[in-house]
C-alpha cells in the first residue's frame, strides 16, 4: 500500500520470505555463471560482473551529467538458498539469483535512482539518464578510474556458500530434526528452516573509490509443536551469522534446539500477566529489541533532518541515567548486522548514540552527514541494488552497567521479566514503540514465580530511556536472525543488551476479575 | 521448459515477469526523489521423479539460462522423493472465468514526468496547510506489470496489471518534543478513479490532526470499535492467518477442528473473491494456476472453507481451494461508524495498530494500538500507548456489530467492527 511505510523488526522463522538463489552442487561439474573464489579477485568488475572500469566511468559520467554531490554505482550479485524440512522431509528447496546495478545521484537532499538488471552499456546508460533527471544543471568531474579500498575482514568465509552443495546441508537439517523430535514425547511436529546467501557487492563512487565486499549470511531455525491433553503449543528458536558452513557446530545446533523445545514446553504452564503499568525487567541478549525500537529508529538521521523524530531536538541533552550507553556498531565480526562497508561505500564503525546518558550522535548517511556537517557513520544501507540507501542500524546494543541481574530481580515488588521476543514496531514522531514478549516470568516480591506468555509491551522511547533505573553487567549479542523493515526495505540486524530494569511500562496482559 | 526437460525434469512450471515502477516524491515544497525502475525475473518449478525444487533469477542472459535451469533440476534430484509434490493437475485449471477484471489502464503507461510532478505539487501544496506542520511528503507511485505463465502439462496464460497510487504523510508538532504523524493514500489500477489531490491531502491532515494531544489510555475491559481502515489487518492478517491447510497439517492452527462448525459470531460473513473487477488482489488464477472461484470462508459464523493449496491438500486429503488469499470481503450490515460508536456508549475506538503478534496455534494475541476514547456515545479524546489482549477465536465470537463503511484501498475490505468485553491495558 502506498501509505504502509511501517518500521518493524521481526524474528519470523525462515521459510516465510523467499529470497533464494540456486545452490551450486558440489561434484556435479557445473560451471558457475559468474565465478567466485575464496579471495576477492584482482579485477572484480570483470570477474564478477563482466564489465570493465572504462565502461563504469562512462556510466558515472552519464549519471552525473546534470551535477551531483554524491553518486555511486552499486553492483550486486546475490545467490540465496532456502530449504525447509517438514515431517522429516525437505519439502521446499528454493534458490534465487539477483543481479543488477543500482545507480544513484544526489544533489543536496534530492535523489534520482534507477537500476538495471541488464549489465550492458546501453541499459546502464539509459538507467543513468533516468536517475540524472533529478538534477537540473551543474557540473562535476566524473572519475576516469577507481581506486580500490582494502577489503574488510569481519566475515568468515573459508568456503563460499556457492561451493557448498545441498548434499552437505541435508545432514544438518536431519540432525536438528531428529534432535528436536527426540527431546520430548509430546512433540508432534518439527519444521526446520535453512538459509544461506553469498552476496557480492561492488560500489564505484563519485570520488573515485572502489569498494568490494563479499558478504556471507546463514540462518537456521527450528519450529516445534507439542500436544498434551488435547492442547497444542508451538515455540521456535533461530540462529544467524555472517559465517560459513563450519559455523554450525553440534553444540550450537543443540543449544538452539534446546531453546526451541524449552520455549514450547513452558507455554503449557504459562499464563498472561496482569494488564497495566508495572516494572519490566528485560533479560540480557535479545532484549536489545528495546533499544532498536525505543531509540534506534528515532536516531536515524533522515528522520531527524526532517524534524520528524521525537529525538530531533534532543541532541546533547540528558536522556537516561549516567550508566546508560547505547551503541550502534557495524564492525562486530561475524554478527548478522555486521558490515565491512555500508551500502554507500563508507567504512562502518562504532557510533555512540547515547553516552553516559547523554544523546551524542545520530546514525548518518551521506546526505544527513553533509546537512549536519558531521562525519558519516557508515549507516547508509539498502536492501539490494533495487533500492536507494538510507540510515539504518547494524548491531545495536547497550554496554554493561553497575548492577547484577540478581540485584535487579530482587528490586522488583510486582512486575515481569521478559526473555523471548518475536517482533517490535515504532512510531518515531510520537516515540511510541512496542515489542511482543513470547516468553517471560512473573516477579513477585523480588522472586521469579510463574511463567508468562504472549503479551505485547508498549512504551514511549524517551520515557522508557529515562526509566532505565538499573543496568546489569551481563551484556551479550543475541545470535537470533533479526530483520528490520523501514520504508519498504528489509535489512538484517543484530541486537544486544545487558539485563535492565525499566521502572514502568504498559504490559498487555489480562486482569482476571 | 525445453531446457528443463532436456536437463531431466519430468514437469516444469515457468513464469516470466517484467515490471516497471516509477516513484516521484515531494517533500516540504520541493522534489525530493525520482525513481524509475524496470525489473525482470524468471521463476521455475521443477518436478523430477517425485522430487521438487523452485528457483528464480533476474539474470536473464541467454548464455547463463541453460545452466540456471540445469542447476534447478540437479537441486531437485538431490532431494528425497516427496509423493505429495506434483504439478498442478489440469482439471484445476481447465475451466477459467472469463469475467473482465479490468486490471489494465493504458493511461498509466502514458503518464508523463510533468503529470507526476503536477500531482505531487498539488498534494504538497494542499497537505502543508497546518500551523503545527513539521514536514510532509507527497508521493505518486505508478507501475505496469506483465507476466507470462506456462507449464509442461498445458497451462498457458499471460497477465497484466497497472497501478497508480497517490499518498501524503505528514508530521505535526505536538507537546514538548512529541510529534504526531498521519497519512492517507488512494489508488488502484486506473488513473480516472483517483480521488482529487485535495481530498487525499485533507484525509491525511485529518488523521494526523486527530492525534494531537493524545494521552495514555486506560486499563479497562470495555467495548472496542475498530475503524474500517484498520479492521482489515485484524481480519485478513490475524484471524485468517491460521485458516490454512498448511498450518493445520503442521498442527499449528486454532482453526483445526472448526470446518463446518459455528465457530464465530453469526454477524460475521467473510468471502474471498478473486473475481471482483478492479479488486486490488483480483486474478483469474492463483500462483498454482488454480482457476479463481468465489470462496466463502465464514457464513454467518459457520466456517465453510479454508485456504488449501494442492500440496497440503494432498497431505490433509482436503480438496484444494486456493493456497493464497485474494480480495477478502466482510459482508456489510446497515449501521454507520457513528451508529456503532453511539451503540457502544463507552469504549475505545481503534484507529491504528502498533506491533504485537498472535500465536496461530492457540489464537492468543496482544496488539499495540492508538485511537480515541468513546464517551457518551461519541468519539472523544485521542489515546495511545495501549494494548489489546485476548484470543482471536474468543474475540470474533464477541463481534457484536458490523458496519456499512467498507474501506476500499486494501486487499481485505472490511467495514468498521464492534466487539464487546475486550481487555485493554494502559495506564
Amino acid at each position: 500500500m502506498a501509505t504502509n511505510r511501517r518500521i518493524f523488526l521481526s524474528n519470523a522463522a525462515a521459510g516465510t520470505a523467499l529470497l533464494t538463489m540456486p545452490a551450486f552442487l558440489s561434484g556435479c561439474g557445473v560451471d558457475l555463471a559468474t565465478s567466485v573464489g575464496t579471495a576477492t579477485p584482482a579485477n572484480p568488475f570483470l570477474e564478477w560482473f563482466g564489465v570493465d572500469e572504462a565502461l563504469l566511468a562512462r556510466v558515472m559520467s552519464e549519471l552525473t551529467a546534470n551535477g551531483a554531490d554524491t553518486a555511486e554505482l552499486y553492483f550486486q550479485h546475490t545467490r540465496t538458498t532456502n530449504l525447509r524440512m517438514e515431517d522429516s522431509l525437505v519439502n521446499r528447496a528454493n534458490t534465487n539469483i539477483q543481479q543488477g546495478v543500482g545507480l544513484r545521484v544526489v544533489v543536496g537532499d534530492q535523489t534520482g535512482y534507477a537500476f538495471s538488471e541488464d549489465l550492458t552499456l546501453p541499459s546502464m546508460l539509459a538507467a543513468a539518464r533516468t536517475a540524472a533527471t533529478i538534477a537540473k544543471s551543474g557540473k562535476v568531474t566524473a572519475p576516469q578510474s577507481f581506486n580500490p579500498l582494502g577489503a574488510g575482514d569481519l566475515y568468515t568465509i573459508r568456503v563460499p556458500w556457492t561451493e557448498v552443495g545441498i548434499d552437505q546441508k541435508l545432514p544438518l537439517l536431519r540432525q536438528v530434526d531428529k534432535l528436536a523430535r527426540s527431546s520430548d514425547p509430546s512433540i508432534k511436529k518439527v519444521s526446520v528452516g535453512w538459509m544461506d546467501s553469498d552476496d557480492r557487492v561492488l560500489i564505484a563512487t563519485l570520488d573515485g573509490q572502489l569498494i568490494v565486499d563479499h558478504r556471507p549470511m546463514t540462518r537456521l531455525s527450528a519450529l516445534v509443536t507439542a500436544s498434551r491433553n488435547g492442547a497444542s503449543q508451538s515455540g521456535s528458536a533461530n540462529i544467524a551469522a555472517r559465517n560459513d558452513f563450519d559455523w554450525y557446530t553440534t553444540e550450537r545446533m543443540t543449544e538452539m534446539v534446546k531453546l526451541a523445545v524449552a520455549r514450547t514446553m513452558i507455554q503449557f504452564d504459562a499464563v498472561r500477566p496482569p494488564a497495566g503499568e508495572m516494572p519490566v525487567i528485560l533479560a540480557a541478549g535479545p532484549s536489545g529489541i528495546l533499544l532498536h525500537e525505543a531509540i534506534g529508529h528515532g536516531m536515524e538521521a533522515d528522520f531527524n533532518r526532517k524534524g520528524r523524530s521525537i529525538y530531533s531536538d534532543m541532541m546533547g541533552k540528558k536522556v537516561a541515567e549516567p550508566f546508560v550507553t547505547v551503541v550502534d556498531q557495524g564492525t562486530l565480526a561475524g554478527n548478522r548486522g555486521a558490515l565491512n562497508y555500508d551500502d554507500e561505500g563508507n567504512a562502518c564503525g562504532r557510533t555512540v548514540m547515547v553516552e553516559d546518558g547523554i544523546l551524542r550522535s545520530y546514525l548518518h548517511d551521506t546526505i544527513s552527514a553533509r546537512q549536519y556537517d558531521v562525519p558519516v557513520t557508515g549507516s547508509g544501507r539498502r536492501q539490494s541494488y533495487k533500492f536507494e540507501p538510507m540510515p539504518r542500524m547494524t548491531c545495536t546494543f547497550m554496554e554493561d552497567g553497575p548492577h547484577t541481574k540478581d540485584e535487579i530481580i530482587a528490586a522488583v515488588e510486582h512486575g515481569i521479566i521478559a526473555e523471548t521476543y518475536t517482533n517490535g514496531q515504532v512510531r518515531i514522531g510520537e516515540g511510541d514503540y512496542t515489542f511482543y514478549v513470547k516468553n517471560g516470568w512473573l516477579i513477585e516480591k523480588g522472586k521469579v514465580t510463574a511463567p508468562i506468555r504472549d503479551v505485547n509491551i508498549i512504551g514511549n522511547g524517551p520515557e522508557s530511556l529515562r526509566r532505565i533505573t538499573m543496568v546489569a553487567n551481563d551484556a551479550y549479542m543475541d545470535t537470533g536472525g533479526w530483520t528490520c523493515g523501514k520504508n519498504g526495505q528489509s535489512v538484517p540486524v543484530s541486537l544486544g543488551m545487558p539485563s535492565v530494569l525499566v521502572s514502568k511500562m504498559t504490559v498487555g496482559g489480562q486482569n482476571v476479575s | 521448459m525445453e531446457l528443463a526437460k532436456a536437463a531431466g525434469a519430468d514437469d516444469v512450471w515457468a513464469v516470466a515477469q517484467q515490471s516497471r515502477n516509477v516513484q516521484f516524491a515531494f517533500r516540504d515544497g520541493s522534489l525530493e526523489t525520482v525513481k524509475d525502475n524496470t525489473s525482470r525475473v524468471l521463476a521455475i518449478q521443477i518436478y523430477a521423479g517425485d522430487r521438487y525444487s523452485s528457483s528464480q533469477t533476474t539474470d536473464l542472459n541467454p548464455s547463463r539460462l541453460a545452466q540456471f535451469i540445469r542447476e534447478a533440476v540437479a537441486t531437485a534430484r538431490a532431494l528425497e522423493p516427496d509423493p505429495f509434490r506434483k504439478i498442478t493437475p489440469p482439471n484445476l485449471f481447465a475451466e477459467r472465468s472469463k469475467v473482465d477484471l479490468d486490471l489494465v489502464d493504458p493511461a498509466v503507461g502514458e503518464l508523463t514526468r510533468e503529470r507526476r510532478l503536477s500531482w505531487c505539487g498539488s498534494l504538497d501544496a494542499a497537505v502543508r496547510n497546518h500551523k503545527q506542520m513539521i514536514s510532509a511528503t507527497s508521493r505518486v507511485s505508478d507501475g505496469t506489470s506483465w507476466s507470462a505463465w506456462a507449464s509442461s502439462n498445458g497451462f498457458e496464460h499471460t497477465r497484466e496489471t497497472t497501478s497508480i497510487w497517490l499518498s501524503a504523510s505528514l508530521t505535526l508538532r505536538d507537546r514538548g518534543d512529541k510529534r504526531v504523524s498521519g497519512g492517507f493514500g488512494a489508488g488502484g489500477q486506473h488513473v480516472a478513479t483517483l480521488p482529487p489531490t485535495d481530498e487525499i491531502a485533507q484525509m491525511a491532515l485529518d488523521f494526523a490532526h486527530a492525534r494531537l494531544g493524545s494521552d495514555k489510555g486506560p486499563t479497562t475491559t470495555t467495548t472496542m470499535v475498530v475503524d474500517a481502515r484498520v479492521a482489515g489487518q485484524l481480519v485478513g492478517r490475524r484471524l485468517l492467518a491460521a485458516a490454512r491447510a498448511s498450518q493445520i497439517q503442521q498442527g499449528r492452527s486454532f482453526w483445526s477442528d472448526l470446518l463446518g462448525k459455528p465457530a464465530f459470531s453469526p454477524v460475521l460473513t467473510i468471502v474471498d473473491n478473486p473475481l471482483i473487477p478492479r479488486g486490488l488482489a483480483s486474478r483469474h488464477y492463483d500462483n498454482e494456476g488454480i482457476s479463481s472461484k468465489v470462496l466463502p470462508i465464514i457464513e454467518e459464523g459457520v466456517v465453510r472453507n479454508i485456504y488449501v493449496d494442492t500440496y497440503y491438500g494432498r497431505k490433509t486429503k482436503m480438496a484444494p481451494t486456493t493456497g493464497s488469499s485474494s480480495n477478502v470481503t466482510v459482508k456489510l450490515w446497515s449501521k454507520s461508524l457513528q451508529d456503532l460508536v453511539s451503540d457502544a456508549g463507552t469504549g475505545i475506538y481503534v484507529t491504528g495498530w502498533l506491533g504485537g503478534n498472535a500465536d496461530t496455534t492457540t489464537g492468543d494475541f496482544s496488539f499495540g494500538l492508538q485511537g480515541h476514547l468513546i464517551e457518551g456515545g461519541k468519539i472523544g479524546a485521542p489515546v495511545s500507548e495501549m494494548n489489546v489482549t485476548g484470543n482471536l477465536k474468543d474475540l470474533f465470537n464477541k463481534l457484536a456489530l458490523v458496519g456499512n463503511d467498507p474501506y476500499p484501498y486494501a486487499r481485505t475490505i472490511t467495514p468498521s467492527l464492534l466487539f464487546s468485553d475486550v481487555v485493554f491495558s494502559g495506564a
